[in-house]
């Protein structure tokens, strides 16, 4: 690689996603949080009673939760300053051409046209609180796999939705999933029918747009026996100097025998706390795989979880977090075995920067009863420089007697030689560092469709530049 | 200790209602894992303080007060894993003030074989202090804590103010406030034993508490060894619907520059028996310290090792075994902290389950900035040998240098080792002689490592007995079944 080349691939591109658009937004609630608002969202939305339900038991947990105090920081959110439902146009929009023309510049900057045209089988793009632009290729509609907005989903297939709608995730299980379940809007509806291959990944673009919006979508992943599918997340954000608040839950259900890949390259602007519950139940002989990397946010607490709850089920994370100036990157994984011969395997890898602060938090959990299961877990960090800080806190706890579990941590810096040794190939400090990097993270990386590890690989260099430009 | 533990939860609901407590056949069924139900004879503690020197009665009423607010687990990061519910303390109270010379001196008994000194304590007594003259002519003193402060009490409120206990630890509090029983130990500059003292502490008297306290002062380049026993007395009443007892200890190191302390402590404790432990130690500039931990007996054992690694070059080896059968519960908990350039840290825990028998082992290591060439390595190793244990590992790192020669952790959990057994067997050993070889085999390191024949010795015996109570129920050669 010649040094000129390598100058041009990591050009500053930043200001390519640092957009903001002045969007009429048509609906939007007050500022701050309270009955009333969850009662208007529900209202503006038309949604069944249940869900209205469903929405105010949230809220009252949310307001009994007391705010979590093994990570810091959470303190700083005011929730009295976010708006928490905002629609930018009236309906959901099925073909490009109806889409309003200053949403649709924004989505050319992210280059969604092209990546569709390339080999995506669906979008869903999220603008603020509503999924505004959806496409599902005739040919998965055939087969019958349905991938639309969660609002959408909620109205058109009402038993799926019920039926496994805050299974995964309950209302009461943490702070966050209450508040988003008091007032999500938007996120992906996802079922795949018995059997089916969904041969092309599934991906959707989420974005904030509006200084001080919350964005709470829920995602719902049903995929039913046999069936397999991989699903993609991207997020980029404008940046703005006031805090904004993203509280999204996922749920991920993988019925007996499927196959679930869900990746996400997470990269919200330096003023968002990204405050996230991810959670998939693995049942008979099913596989689950997060691929999640945290670049971006103020703080991100996120922990992607498989519930093993069948037999030979299997799950496989891994978790990259890169954390710069000003950024802590709270994340993890867990694995929690609860029926026989169970497999999982975590493999985490972070970086930190410029006074940055990575932390592993994990839990790995064998229940009684859940005999046979093998399990590993690894940990890597890498720091950059003595102002930043590495933290690793796994929790193990294994109730029976024939499990096999090892677990793995290191933290340090990275090796002079190898720097010494790729510079004297002819490589500047700051590409071998770089390539240092990109090597230590490829566990993530080769994971990726090529355009994302591509992207992936940017926007690490991105990040880089700050410190080593 | 952590920046995750930012401001504190208030205490759970708490021990205020005796009457409750007090009725034992109809214990309250529903209480909460955190509450100590353990209450504190206040008058007790004000009237030890009222004779007592002005600055020792302040350090009790400090420590009172923090005892009061603190919560049982003040870091946010172990909180999910307190288990108190094991401890039925509402009807044990603190020795009466009369009951014999608890702070006094004692007469002087014979050294056991290979020991330079000897402190034996029996229930609230000092059963014995002695001292090999030549170590006493070189300055080296072993005595109680009233003896000390009766003697020199500017020495003493060094020693015994309690600020090197963790001001966030409610349960260290307790045992700063309301101590009734101690030992300090202290070898000069350049003073090197080569034989051990030995500290026996003997308890288990159904509804009492012993709350004691060890400490030890090494002058720069002195080197000693300390054989602590922890053992069921013969007021210990082991019947499973008589009282529990209760015993707070301490150890408290202060290591001079290039001192070097080895410390071996085995806890033999009676079935009935509540053990809350804190252990601290300051090292300094080229001083080593060597831990060699075994934990065996006690219903609850909740215990606590913060090693400050505070002069450059400092180093601490910490080796633990735990050996649970039946109901136990071992909830041992230890922090590293590296502070001075050059550090040193190299501990494993290691904890074999029988029965229902649980263990939670949370390690930290911390490097601070100035740690520079740190070398830290933290490993968990877990062994359940039947269907019903639980082995719990949060071995942790909070790293600000990343300029480190190592920082490692390392855990993992697994049956016996199919292939070892294999071996074993294929040279004619019977499966269960060979299971029993290969657990106590993972045990050694501790056994290996107490300086005292006898006492080693009998570690190994009360080990096998161990295993072979553990081995004649359903759980040894069952669990090879499964």
């Amino acid at each position: 690689m010649t040094s000129s080349k390598t100058r041009e691939a990591v050009a500053d591109r930043r200001d390519q996603y640092a957009f903001h658009d002045d969007i009429a937004y048509l609906k939007e609630t007050k500022r701050g949080l309270t009955r009333d608002t969850v009662e208007e969202i529900s209202a503006f939305k038309n949604e069944p009673d249940w869900m209205l339900q469903s929405r105010l038991r949230a809220y009252d947990h949310f307001l009994k939760r007391p705010m979590p105090m093994w990570t810091d920081g959470l303190d700083k959110i005011d929730f009295d300053k976010i708006v928490y439902y905002r629609k930018p146009s009236e309906r959901e929009e099925k073909s490009w051409d109806d889409v309003p023309e200053q949403i649709k510049a924004t989505f050319e900057k992210l280059g969604i046209p092209e990546a569709e045209r390339k080999f995506l089988a669906g979008v869903g793009a999220q603008y603020d609180s509503e999924v505004v632009y959806h496409s599902v290729k005739e040919e998965l509609s055939k087969l019958g796999v349905v991938f639309m907005g969660t609002d959408q989903g909620l109205i058109e297939y009402p038993e799926i939705f019920r039926k496994y709608y805050g299974t995964v995730v309950p209302h009461e299980d943490n702070k966050f999933s209450a508040l988003n379940g008091a007032v999500w809007s938007g996120g992906s509806f996802v079922y795949v029918p018995k059997g089916v291959e969904v041969p092309l990944p599934l991906q959707a673009y989420f974005r904030i747009n509006g200084e001080n919006t919350g964005q709470f979508e829920r995602t719902l992943i049903v995929v039913d026996e046999g069936a397999k599918v991989h699903y993609i997340e991207g997020c980029t954000a404008p940046i703005y100097a006031t805090d904004s608040l993203h509280v999204a839950v996922v749920e991920v259900i993988a019925l007996p025998g499927s196959k679930v890949r869900y990746t996400t390259i997470q990269n919200w602007s330096n003023d968002v706390y990204n405050l996230v519950t991810k959670r998939a139940h693995a049942h008979r002989d099913a596989t689950v795989e997060w691929i999640d990397a945290n670049t971006g946010s103020r703080k991100t607490v996120k922990f992607p979880s498989i519930y093993l709850r069948g037999e030979n089920a299997s799950a496989d994370i891994i978790s990259v977090a890169v954390a710069g100036k000003g950024q802590h990157q709270d994340t993890g994984a867990k694995a929690i075995h609860l029926a026989k011969n169970t497999t999982s395997r975590i493999v985490s890898k972070s970086v930190s920067k410029d006074g940055g602060r990575a932390t592993y938090r994990g839990q790995l959990k064998v229940s009684p009863g859940a005999t046979g299961v093998v399990a590993s877990v690894r940990c890597d960090a890498l720091m950059l420089d003595d102002e930043s800080r590495s933290d690793t806190y796994p929790y193990i706890d294994i109730q029976e007697d024939d499990t096999t579990m090892t677990h793995e941590a290191t933290v340090g810096k990275i090796s002079a030689d190898q720097i010494f040794y790729l510079m004297s190939r002819g490589l500047t400090e700051n590409e071998a560092q770089n390539l240092v990097i990109q090597g230590f993270l490829e566990v993530f990386t080769k994971e990726l469709p090529m355009e994302y590890a591509i992207e992936f690989n940017r926007l690490v260099k991105l990040e880089m530049e700050g410190s080593l430009g | 200790m952590t920046s995750t533990s930012a401001p504190k939860e208030a205490v759970p609901a708490s021990n205020t209602d005796s009457a409750a407590t007090l009725d034992r056949p109809a214990r309250t069924p529903r209480r909460s894992p955190t509450d100590l139900s353990f209450v504190l004879d206040e008058a007790d503690v004000t009237a030890r303080a009222a004779n007592e020197p002005d600055w020792l009665a302040a350090d009790r009423r400090d420590a009172l007060e923090r005892y009061r607010s603190l919560p049982i687990e003040s870091n946010q990061l172990y909180t999910p894993y307190v288990d108190l519910r094991p401890a039925e303390l509402g009807d044990v109270r603190v020795y009466p003030l009369p009951g014999g010379p608890p702070l006094g001196a004692a007469s002087a008994a014979d050294l056991p074989a290979g020991a330079v000194a000897l402190a034996r304590f029996d229930e609230d007594k000092v059963s014995a202090i002695s001292l090999d003259a030549t170590a006493r002519d070189a300055g080296v003193t072993v005595e109680t804590l009233g003896s000390l402060i009766g003697r020199d009490a500017q020495l003493a409120r060094r020693l015994i103010g309690g600020a090197g206990l963790p001001g966030d630890d409610r349960l260290a509090q307790l045992t700063r406030a309301a101590w009734n029983q101690g030992v300090v130990i202290r070898v000069p500059k350049g003073v090197r034993l080569d034989r051990p003292i030995l500290v026996r502490w003997a308890a288990g008297a159904a509804d009492r508490a012993i709350f004691s306290r060890t400490i030890v002062e090494l002058g720069e380049r002195a080197a000693a060894s300390i054989v602590e026993e922890f053992v069921p007395s013969s007021a210990s009443d082991e019947g499973p619907d008589s009282g529990q007892a209760l015993f707070t200890s301490t150890f408290e190191a202060h290591l001079g520059a290039e001192a070097e302390l080895a410390v071996a402590s085995i806890q033999d404790f009676g079935p009935r028996q509540v053990l809350f432990q804190h252990r601290t130690a300051a090292i300094g500039e080229g001083a080593s310290l060597h831990w060699a931990l075994a934990q065996l007996g006690s219903r609850l054992v909740r215990s606590r090792v913060d090693n400050r690694l505070e002069g450059d070059r400092s180093s601490v080896e910490q080796v633990e075994i735990v050996f649970g059968t039946g109901e136990q519960l071992f909830d041992l908990t230890s922090y590293t902290l590296h502070l001075g350039r050059d550090t040193t840290g190299n501990l494993l825990s290691k904890g074999a389950l029988l029965d229902r028998a649980r263990s939670y082992m949370k390690g930290l290591i911390t490097i601070e900035k100035s740690a520079v060439g740190t070398d830290s390595f933290l490993g968990e190793f877990g062994m359940n040998l039947s269907k019903a244990t639980r082995a719990v590992a949060i071995p942790s790192l909070e790293i600000d240098q990343p300029d480190c020669r190592r920082a490692a952790h390392s855990s993992s959990v697994g049956p016996i080792d199919a292939n070892q057994l294999f071996y074993l067997e294929s040279r004619g050993i019977a499966p269960d002689e060979a299971r029993k070889f290969i657990v106590l085999g993972f045990l050694e390191p501790v056994v290996a490592r107490v300086p005292l024949e006898a006492a080693q010795e009998r570690l190994r015996e009360l080990l096998e007995e161990k295993w072979a109570a553990g081995a004649d129920g359903t759980a040894g050669s069952a669990g090879a079944a499964a």
